[in-house]
């Protein structure tokens, strides 16, 4: 065996196979992110230039007069949304779960792709769908709800600032709720089927099952998909948008932080864009943002055990 | 016969069916009830909005005065070139890097690795101001090739987290042999090893595409025009346009939903595989 | 009436039959093996037992009472997985104590139960750990002790020893004979392996197929295997199946030798012979004519393979230091008693003649 020094080929494939995926990543996705978070510290100087200011847009953003109304008033919307997607969208989608992850179903195929499909539309479509269907020009749901004795229910609830972020929140979880619905299905089924079985054979079935052995084995899916649940909510903007405008009507009742930053930054008829307040907004949703995967990842994450089945 | 036990769970199941039938029902009412609509006579619409379009009275009136006002083929032409183009540039690269992370040691690599797949944390839009600022400088503001630049960015960290992982399972033994056959590294990535990971590539062409096609904000603000519009822009501007008038909104709305439908309809298999991918009941 | 006694189950999924008619009654304290090759329907039959598969046809009675319609936790049995199927959220006690908190047994009698587990199984450094810090063998362990504390009218086994490693099985298979000894319990246990049938059950019932070849002894089963098949799956290496032709109480085997055999074959019969029923001699003595093509030496003894004159291979049983060299002719002597014969078609055994071991019995063919 020759004992002489070889020069190792250099894998000039590596770096071939490796260039276009980093280059257009961070030229096109870092980059500007921290480009945005960049442009917050720094506001209009007196020639109209950037000039660096500091955190001063922040404590700007949290306590001028102008500017915290508005902020405030969209972290809170934004974290009602959160919140009723926590309450409703999440339970419902481990019920749907549940139920299609029974032994023998029919149909299921059929459950699954009707129960998926609002996923697939496009925010303009389900923004105008409910934004019609909700219509009391229409009347269809005053029908609807008549028809099971509720119909005094029925208001324009999207053209009432108290009810509208409620009924956007729910038209979300609409939309949504299959995706929660078919990671934790996706889950439930990992569990071995043999277990179950010791399980009955333990006496343990139906309801109980479900809160006794599969509902702690699934517990790190639920995690994840609360942490994404969070992630999507604090970065929506299209469905309200649609439906309610950029102005986030009626009367900023279903502004968000989403809404708040499109405003800003590209402005409207009330107000003329501010890069600069743009991208604090901007910054201030990543640091939000990030906070709440942090938090999850060191509070939650660790205590949610994944079990080797 | 034996009395089967199964029969004792039978309530049970009946209150699952009902339940199930209850949230598929209202998960498909809303696209139901626009398309059914859509062919209706402005009194039926609001007279009987419940009930389907009866024979007599069926009207194409809303698609007439919508495919004439706007220019679909075109939208929906953009879309397409957008979300292809887009796709193949995710999966092309996305399968190159993750089969450098996967398939060589090198320093760095893990770095590389996280630094890459961090990304899918990194919500894109933040940086729209840099992006709208560099498309702008670099002439790319208003084309398809901006949308589609910033959907590959947004596209690859989950390309390459779900590809190297389905990669690493590929057996060494194939690939090595390849290389005493004297094969290169790219025909073995290419020829060998890509066929292998098709599953994989096709979740991540459902998961990805769909986002593309549906997206609002970047048409919204890289490429309004009308040229570069995107079928979902476009629909949102005709239903801006039309706000009175129900049998075009409706029909808007349906020519919006259709080919999202029957692409979905298509694919639905493929997807949700790919979503409970390793696990199959 | 026996412990456990099954009556005419059968079992099909759609058009496949995948048991059929299956008749067995099993005595209380018995310990039963269900074995066959993959496929032949015996963890079907287990878990018809058990309650987690309905049959078709049939009923099972379980110390005299009907449970064909109770769910598994009311029908007095006690289960261990493949798998072990321990719940990984639970420490160890609370894996043996899920199923009896579950039918509300009264605490005192739980924590007898589980110090009888603990005491018999030597589990009590484990208590309070989890099954994924556990090893194989301390699962299976946990796994036995879940269906202990159960005070099953049965134990039933799917393959328990399949996971481990085989250092392990040998050990954990003689735990389970012990256990058996101990607690006088009924065991049903199903296994592929035929040595794990043989050493461990009291009777075996074989099975191909969905159909029941054989119950009887391990004793039964080696001397008077009741078909090809049973004689090839017990005893290892397996039966020398030879083809012959017998006529007016003289069997011609492979072409050439001529044995004295029973007037009743007649035809075209396959003859079986075990390894150790041959003896070996130089050739152009009587009997079988043949050349040895192979050698395997195994320390105490030694393993010949010898081509007949019509082709057929044997393996015959050799002193490990016999002198044969590799394409010797060598001639190949029947021992008295060591003959079994099968009709060449249907596979069933022959009645006995003057040349087999006494006194067949009737054993169950489908």
């Amino acid at each position: 065996m020759a004992t002489s020094a070889q020069r190792k080929p250099i894998r000039w494939h590596i770096g071939v196979l490796l260039a276009p995926a980093i280059l257009i990543y961070t030229v096109i996705m870092l980059l500007p992110v921290f480009d945005s978070l960049r442009l917050s510290l720094y506001g209009k100087g007196p020639d109209g230039e950037a000039v660096f200011v500091g955190l001063a847009n922040y404590t700007t953003l949290l306590t001028d007069s102008y500017w915290q109304g508005p902020f405030w008033n969209a972290l809170w919307n934004n974290t009602l949304f959160f919140i009723i997607h926590m309450l409703v969208q999440n339970p419902i989608g481990i019920l749907l779960a549940a139920l299609l992850s029974l032994g023998k179903l029919p149909g299921r195929e059929f459950y699954r792709t009707a129960l998926f499909l609002p996923t697939m539309l496009s925010f303009v479509i389900v923004g105008f769908v409910w934004k019609l269907i909700l219509s009391p020009a229409w009347g269809v749901s005053k029908t609807l709800l008549g028809s099971v004795g509720l119909g005094s229910w029925f208001g324009p609830w999207l053209g009432q600032p108290d009810t509208a972020l409620v009924t956007l929140a729910l038209i979300s979880v609409w939309q949504f709720i299959g995706l929660p619905m078919m990671l934790i299905y996706a889950a439930m089924i990992a569990i071995p089927d043999e277990l179950l079985e010791a399980a009955s054979c333990d006496g343990v079935t139906g309801i109980t099952q479900f809160f006794k052995i599969k509902l702690p084995l699934i517990w790190p899916s639920i995690g994840v998909v609360s942490i994404l649940t969070f992630v999507g909510n604090f970065n929506a903007f299209d469905l309200i948008y649609v439906s309610q405008g950029a102005l986030a009507g009626p009367n900023f009742s279903t502004d968000i932080l989403g809404t708040l930053l499109y405003r800003t930054f590209f402005g409207n008829q009330l107000q003329s864009g501010d890069p600069f307040m743009g991208a604090t907004i901007a910054g201030a949703m990543f640091l939000i943002i990030l906070g709440g995967v942090c938090v999850y990842l060191y509070g939650v994450q660790r205590r949610l055990a994944y079990y080797q089945m | 016969m034996t009395q089967t036990i199964a029969r004792r769970f039978q309530i049970s199941t009946l209150a699952a069916h009902l339940v199930l039938i209850g949230f598929t029902l209202l998960a498909l009412a809303p696209t139901l009830l626009v398309v059914m609509n859509s062919f209706k006579p402005r009194k039926e619409i609001f007279g009987a909005p419940l009930a389907l379009p009866s024979f007599e009275t069926i009207t194409l009136i809303g698609y007439d005065t919508v495919l004439k006002r706007g220019d679909i083929l075109h939208y929906f032409q953009n879309s397409l070139i957008v979300t292809v183009c887009a796709l193949f540039f995710i999966i092309l690269f996305g399968a190159m890097a993750a089969f450098a992370l996967s398939e060589y040691r090198f320093p760095g690599n893990r770095l590389i690795g996280l630094f890459l797949v961090m990304g899918i944390m990194v919500p894109i839009r933040l940086g729209t101001v840099g992006i709208l600022k560099m498309m702008v400088s670099l002439g790319l503001a208003n084309t398809l090739f901006a949308l589609i630049l910033v959907y590959t960015a947004q596209g690859l960290p989950m390309a390459v987290f779900v590809m190297s992982e389905f990669m690493r399972q590929v057996s060494d033994d194939l690939k090595n042999a390849a290389r005493v056959d004297g094969l290169s590294e790219y025909t073995i990535l290419f020829r060998l090893v890509l066929p292998v990971v098709r599953p994989a590539i096709a979740t991540i062409a459902v998961f990805t595409m769909v986002p593309i096609w549906n997206d609002l904000w970047f048409p919204l603000v890289l490429a309004p025009g009308e040229s570069t519009r995107t079928m979902t822009l476009g629909a949102q501007s005709f239903i801006g346009q039309f706000i009175t008038d129900w049998n075009a909104v409706l029909a808007a709305l349906t020519l919006a939903i259709v080919p999202m439908l029957i692409l979905y309809l298509m694919f639905s298999r493929q997807l949700i595989r790919g979503i409970t991918a390793g696990a199959v009941k | 009436m026996g412990k456990l006694v099954l009556e005419g189950i059968s079992k099909r999924f759609g058009a496949v039959e995948v048991l059929k008619t299956v008749d067995l009654d099993v005595a209380d304290g018995e310990f039963i093996v269900i074995v066959g090759p993959s496929g032949c329907g015996k963890s079907t039959l287990l878990r018809i037992i058990a309650g987690l598969s309905d049959q078709s046809t049939g009923k099972v009675l379980i110390g005299g009472q009907d449970v064909s319609s109770l769910p598994p936790s009311k029908r007095g049995i006690a289960m261990v997985f493949q798998s072990y199927a321990l719940y990984p959220h639970l420490t160890v006690e609370g894996n043996l104590t899920l199923g009896l908190k579950q039918a509300r047994t009264a605490a005192s009698l739980i924590a007898e139960r589980v110090a009888e587990a603990v005491r018999i199984l030597a589990l009590e450094p484990f208590l309070k750990r989890r099954p994924g810090e556990l090893s194989g063998g301390q699962r299976q362990r946990v796994a036995i002790g879940r269906a202990i504390v159960r005070h099953p009218e049965v134990f039933l086994f799917d393959e328990p020893l399949s996971n481990l490693d085989a250092a392990l099985r040998n050990q954990v298979r003689a735990e389970i004979a012990d256990l058996h000894r101990r607690l006088g319990a009924t065991m049903v246990y199903v296994t592929h392996d035929q040595v794990e049938a043989m050493t461990l059950a009291d009777r075996i019932i074989v099975m191909n197929g969905g159909i029941v070849q054989q119950i009887g002894t391990p004793s039964d089963l080696y001397r008077r295997p009741a078909n090809a098949f049973v004689a090839t799956f017990i005893g290892s290496p397996g039966m020398n199946m030879v083809p012959g032709v017998a006529a007016g109480g003289v069997l011609t085997l492979a072409g050439s030798g001529r044995l004295p055999c029973t007037a009743a074959a007649n035809g075209a019969v396959t003859a079986g012979i075990r390894p150790n029923g041959f003896e070996v001699l130089p050739a152009g003595s009587d009997g079988l004519a043949g050349t040895l093509i192979g050698s395997e030496y195994l320390g105490a003894e030694s393993f010949l393979r010898v081509r007949l004159t019509d082709g057929t291979v044997v393996t015959v049983h050799e002193h490990p230091d016999h002198g044969w060299l590799i394409d010797q002719p060598v001639t190949l002597r029947l021992r008295p008693g060591n003959l079994h014969l099968f009709d060449a078609e249907s596979g069933l055994r022959i009645a006995e003649g003057p040349d087999a071991a006494p006194q067949p019995v009737a054993a169950r063919v489908a």
